[in-house]
């Protein structure tokens, strides 16, 4: 039997069917779960994303009148030590969480990682063990340790450089809008977030690449480009959005943490790591404990939901259930 | 075995290749940051131009590979240097005792782990369709989702401040037959939770998932037909498939022991390692920063090359693979 | 798979993980000696034990402390090292609790008519804390040489050394011993000094001129063989009997101190690590606590038990914002003005600091000698501001423009984002915050890499010319604004050598009016010490600075 370029193309085809479409979104509706999950990251991420719009005060705005009030029509969250609408300050700082974890997603966990996982699990051999061997020194790193001290050494290149930026395009107010501070963290981010999603998918392309058909497609002479993007891409996508799901979770943990120590999102800008860190404090708890408990509820739903919905799709995409 | 130990060897030959290449880059990092120890010690009361002059004295301004150089002949012959912190102390004796402080109550931590987070994931699974399954995995999601620095407040502020059970932190040590253990007294309850937590509620969540997996499988119901009791045979299959990730988490764990440590031992007041760390960064001590990070990523490297062999033993399979690539 | 081989996976691993748990706590019970928690007192080694506090023993005084960074006198720049430095060890002079120049090591002394010779004639009942033998003069030109010898590396030893004639040729490494320091006999040292200057005195009662043990120190340097300093054999009130580094410094009366009073306590813990203040003054763990912005409402609140407990004194210290007066758009005094008049301290002292502080007009703090009541500061002044700030270009002058501030932390501080936020309502700009670590902010500030910053500055001994010649005068070493007028000049030059009292300060106070009218500082607050000290404890009153205190302070139950 001679292998043509039409076989390889309907097996292709029948795989694709496999990736989810209607069939996702209809499992996904029996989940009751999932929709709460959603539903909290698309009322959280909303907030961040139209704060500019909604939220009734900016992050800084002080009340010295006002200082540590207790919730009221104008100020449902109460004010803090500042007299600054805590309301507005949890959607601000969703504001950043949006930004930096899907712009660490974009950047490191999904193209650097997913490339790296699908050349590395399909080239095997040498290239493979130089991108594991590099992703193992990264990982032997350890992780926070460096990223302070990256901050400490890059932080005023990347302002500088972005000063220059300025100056080239003539825009304004870019470094003083906090993207040096966001290039830094999301950059760090990604720097170490890109070998968990590579070994994954460089373990789904081992399973795969003995598989028929794609010895098939081989055989029939596709490109190794086209087998990594068209044939392998596919179905490695389920065990993607999954990582995605639970890795945008994931990055608003992390700059949360990175913000604390001081390396993440700079004063005066808004961050749920500046939320954090002003409330916590043993004097602080005992007497104005709410200033922890309002965004750390916030986050804590906003990562659970994530977790929640990473669980549910891991459950859903599985091709062994049911 | 010689496939096993060729494997083995070559995993090997390439730690001092990693370790070297993770050297170079922290000491690089280390040396470009802005400002050094001197800037600090010396306060805003000092001549800048004495502040220069000692500077050079201490070799501070030489390029950096020459310091590297340096810093390289000086361990390999074993000295380590000199904290800054602690001025006149040498490195290994700061880092060790307080190395030995985030040991142990990490250690507990991962007994608790296993102890717990098995048999609870288990139960789990076994309670499936009842309403105490999704209450379960909430509760388990709920812990493994928060940060710890979220966290370590919250545990603060309701076990020490509100209901003034526990200590806010600090750490007490007693003697024990020659051996100085922290883990003897209360204080090591709240840093133990916050870490334990998280950790018992992702190890939960898989066991169940794997034994929800199991149940469904033909042999189970053969041998449930058979008679055998459902839990024997849910946890002999558990225990067998679960232990590749379970062994995969102990290397982790074991390894990266540093990060969260930083936050609990800075918040709580725990002298361990990661408060050590973080206050050397800050300090510029540049000594005691070499020597944290190297000890970090050796206790890494080799954690990994033990679950490596550990998998290679348990399953030939992953080993011809490697072999293969 | 077999479950045999299951066994032996299992086994193997248990092995693996007891094994490196055991080499490491072999390594570390064996090295460092760390085993055991008695600290071998003659082997300078530290230990990282955190014991529960020891029992408490009659005549006990338990307080928290800052974690020191030396106790080598020679090499001490800051505040939380001369802490304990002042109680271990002593030198010529000292001063009293009511800033009185007293005489310490140095009975008394005599001062030639042109100002520039001191002969200091030395007690001879000074005995170094392991009794051993007595203070000489040898000992003192000794230890201040030692301090101003390059091959020692200390930053300070010229800062407070350096009025001694020849000091300076010695430091750059030209002489092989100070001229100016001449040991006349076992009792009697003469210290010559380059022009006739009132407050040399006072600096020697700061640590650089106080006296170490040779025999101890050797050819020790700031940074290599210092591990003396963790058992000192000192001169002071006070022995250093144990520090655990880190967590605790235990101080126990010297029986044959040469001043009187005496010490009184038998034993002084310090607890230098965690914990929380408030906490543990309530349970009696300490007997001071500081009282921060969280609970001070709580604490004044006189139905409070607490309240009768509460001290408040003020603080020789200034903290301020700075600016870069040799770069745009700070070269401009307009500007600086405008900033000054746009912020309203009051507020930031009752509101966001809760009273903790008292708003600054000027740069002296109130109670410090040469204080000017009338002084005449930047008022509050919204209308003012806008009007300097449009004369000097507008708002845009002020673009792009960032405040340098040390900090580690997600947060700058609710005071600079307070003022932040006043610069913003008030005048419409908003300024940037660069928040660096203390390393880095140092280096930028002696760089000149900055535009505007805050930082505070403590007094080292009661004189004006602490502050105003050290930060404002042209040439001044730690004047990172670049600041320079020459009739502030001028006036510091007087009163250098006025030898009338009231005529220095009065020069002073010219000079500070006039330093304020050019806003190169925008000086906030002066802090308070605020505490809660028990009813037994008698006498401590909250030293406005570093001073030895201990001694005078008495346990009666």
């Amino acid at each position: 039997m001679q292998y043509t370029e039409a076989p390889s193309e309907a097996v292709y085809e029948a795989q694709a069917r496999a990736v989810p479409s209607f069939r996702l979104l209809r499992r996904l509706a029996r989940r009751r779960l999932a929709i709460i999950a959603l539903a909290v990251i698309a009322v959280i991420y909303l907030a961040g994303i139209l704060a500019p719009w909604l939220a009734p005060y900016s992050f800084t705005k002080p009340d010295f009148e006002n200082t540590f009030a207790g919730p009221s029509l104008d100020h449902p969250f109460g004010t803090d030590r500042l007299g600054r609408d805590m309301l507005s300050r949890v959607m601000w700082s969703a504001q950043t969480t949006v930004i930096v974890s899907a712009a660490a997603m974009l950047t490191g966990g999904l193209a650097l990682g997913v490339t790296l996982g699908l050349l590395s699990g399909y080239a095997g051999g040498r290239l493979d063990n130089l991108i594991m061997r590099i992703g193992d020194a990264f990982y032997a790193v350890p992780t926070i340790l460096l990223l302070i001290i990256i901050s400490a050494t890059l932080r005023k290149s990347v302002e500088n450089f972005f000063r220059d930026v300025e100056d080239w395009t003539g825009i304004d107010g870019i470094v003083s809008s906090g993207a040096p501070s966001y290039v830094l963290v999301f950059g760090a981010l990604s720097l170490f977030g890109w070998v968990g999603m590579a070994r994954l998918v460089r373990s789904q392309v081992l399973a795969l690449r003995e598989t028929d058909y794609v010895l098939a497609a081989r055989a029939a002479g596709a490109s190794t480009f086209r087998i990594l993007f068209r044939h392998l891409l596919p179905n490695v996508s389920n065990i993607i959005v999954v990582a995605i799901t639970l890795s945008l979770g994931a990055a608003a943990g992390a700059e949360v943490a990175l913000t604390w120590l001081g390396i993440g999102i700079q004063p005066p800008h808004p961050s749920f790591g500046v939320m954090i860190f002003d409330g916590s404090g043993l004097t602080n708890l005992r007497t104005h404990p709410n200033l922890l408990l309002v965004p750390s509820a916030v986050l804590a739903a906003l990562m659970l939901s994530f977790n929640l919905l990473g669980d549910v799709l891991t459950d859903v995409l599985s091709p062994r259930r049911r | 075995m010689q496939g096993l130990a060729g494997y083995v060897l070559r995993r090997l030959l390439w730690a001092p290749v990693i370790l070297l290449a993770v050297s170079m880059v922290t000491f690089a990092l280390g040396r470009l940051a802005p400002g050094d120890y001197l800037d600090v010690q010396a306060g805003p009361r000092a001549n800048p131009e004495t502040v220069e002059r000692i500077r050079h004295e201490l070799g501070l301004d030489d390029p950096v590979y020459v310091q590297y150089v340096r810093w390289l002949g000086d361990s390999l012959s074993g000295d380590l240097g000199q904290s800054v912190i602690y001025r006149g102390v040498d490195v290994e004796d700061v880092i060790f005792p307080r190395l030995w402080v985030t040991v142990q109550y990490n250690f507990l931590v991962l007994l608790l782990t296993f102890a717990i987070g098995i048999p609870v994931g288990t139960w789990a699974a076994l309670k499936r369709g009842t309403l105490l399954d999704p209450l379960a995995i909430g509760t388990f999601l709920l812990f493994a989702s928060v940060p710890v620095v979220v966290t370590i407040p919250i545990l603060q502020w309701l076990l020490a401040v509100k209901f003034d059970l526990l200590p806010s932190g600090g750490w007490d040590v007693r003697e024990f037959y020659g051996i100085e253990l922290g883990i003897l007294s209360e204080r090591v309850i709240l840093p133990v939770l916050v870490l334990a937590l998280p950790s018992v509620a992702g190890l939960a969540r898989y066991v169940r998932a794997q034994v929800l997996e199991v149940m469904d499988q033909d042999y189970v119901r053969t041998a449930r037909a058979k008679g055998l009791a459902e839990f024997t045979v849910v946890s002999s299959y558990v225990v067998r498939n679960a232990l590749l990730p379970i062994i995969t988490l102990l290397g982790f764990e074991l390894a990266g022991l540093l990060g969260g440590s930083i936050f609990l031992e800075t918040l709580l007041g725990i002298p361990g390692i990661g408060a050590y760390a973080f206050e050397s960064i800050g300090s510029r001590d540049y000594d005691s920063i070499m020597a944290i990070v190297m000890v970090g990523a050796s206790a890494f490297i080799l954690a990994n090359l033990l679950v490596d062999i550990a998998y290679g033993f348990i399953d030939p399979r992953i080993r011809l693979r490697a072999q293969a690539a | 798979m077999e479950t045999r081989r299951l066994v032996l996976v299992l086994t193997g691993l248990a092995v693996a993980v007891i094994v490196v748990i055991g080499v490491l706590a072999a390594v570390v019970a064996g090295g460092g000696d760390g085993g055991g928690s008695s600290n071998n007192p003659d082997n300078g080694t530290p230990t990282v034990e955190t014991s529960p506090l020891p029992e408490r023993i009659e005549g006990e005084l338990r307080l928290f402390g800052p974690d020191p960074i030396t106790l080598d006198p020679a090499c001490a720049s800051d505040a939380s090292s001369a802490e304990y430095i002042v109680e271990v060890f002593s030198g010529l002079v000292s001063f009293d609790r009511d800033l009185k120049l007293i005489p310490d090591i140095a009975e008394k002394w005599d001062l030639s008519d042109d100002g520039r010779v001191y002969t200091f004639h030395l007690r001879n009942n000074v005995l170094f804390h392991d009794g051993s033998r007595r203070v000489t003069a040898g000992d003192f030109k000794f230890s201040m040489e030692r301090a101003l010898n390059p091959r020692t590396l200390s930053t300070v030893g010229e800062v407070y050394l350096d009025d001694i004639v020849g000091a300076k040729e010695f430091a750059r490494g030209e002489t092989d011993s100070v001229s100016g320091i001449k040991v006349v006999n076992d009792n009697t040292l003469e210290i010559t000094i380059d022009e006739r200057k009132e407050f040399f005195l006072a600096k020697l009662t700061y640590p650089t001129g106080y006296v170490v043990d040779q025999r101890e120190v050797g050819d020790a340097t700031c940074f290599e063989g210092a591990n003396w300093t963790l058992k000192p054999n000192g001169t002071g009130p006070f022995k250093l009997s144990k520090w655990v580094v880190g967590q605790r410094m235990e101080l126990e009366a010297n029986e044959d101190y040469y001043l009187d009073p005496k010490p009184s306590l038998a034993k002084v813990t310090y607890v230098l690590a965690g914990g929380s203040p408030l906490t543990m003054y309530e349970n009696n763990e300490v007997d001071l606590a500081p009282v921060g912005v969280n609970d001070i409402e709580r604490i004044r609140d006189p139905s409070e038990s607490l309240n009768k407990e509460f001290v408040e004194k003020e603080s020789m210290n200034v903290f301020y914002i700075g600016f870069n007066i040799e770069e745009p758009p700070f070269n401009d005094p307009n500007v600086r003005k405008a900033l000054a008049m746009g912020l309203d301290k009051e507020t930031l002292a009752t509101v966001v600091l809760k009273d903790l502080v008292t708003p600054a007009g000027g740069i002296l703090p109130p109670g410090f000698p040469g204080f000017n009541e009338d002084l005449q500061g930047v008022p509050f002044d919204k209308d003012e501001a806008r009007r300097l700030l449009d004369d000097a270009g507008g708002p845009d002058v002020l673009k792009d423009v960032t405040l340098l501030t040390s900090g580690r932390g997600a947060s700058a501080g609710p005071i600079l984002e307070a003022i932040i936020a006043m610069w913003e309502e008030n005048l419409g700009v908003t300024i940037a915050l660069e928040q660096e670590d203390f390393a880095t902010f140092l280096g930028d500030l002696d760089e000149g890499r900055f535009q505007m910053y805050d930082l505070g500055w403590v007094a080292d001994y009661p004189d004006p010319q602490n502050f105003l010649d050290i930060k404002f005068q042209s040439d001044s070493a730690n004047n990172e604004t670049g600041y320079s007028n020459g009739e502030v000049d001028g006036l510091l030059e007087d009163a250098r050598t006025e030898k009338n009292e009231q005529t220095r300060f009065r020069l002073y106070q010219q000079a500070e009016q006039l330093i304020v009218n050019d806003s190169a500082w925008i000086p906030l607050y002066h802090s308070k010490s605020n505490s809660l000290i028990k009813p037994y404890v008698k006498n401590y009153d909250l030293p406005p600075f570093v001073i030895p205190n201990l001694r005078y302070v008495t346990i009666s139950r």
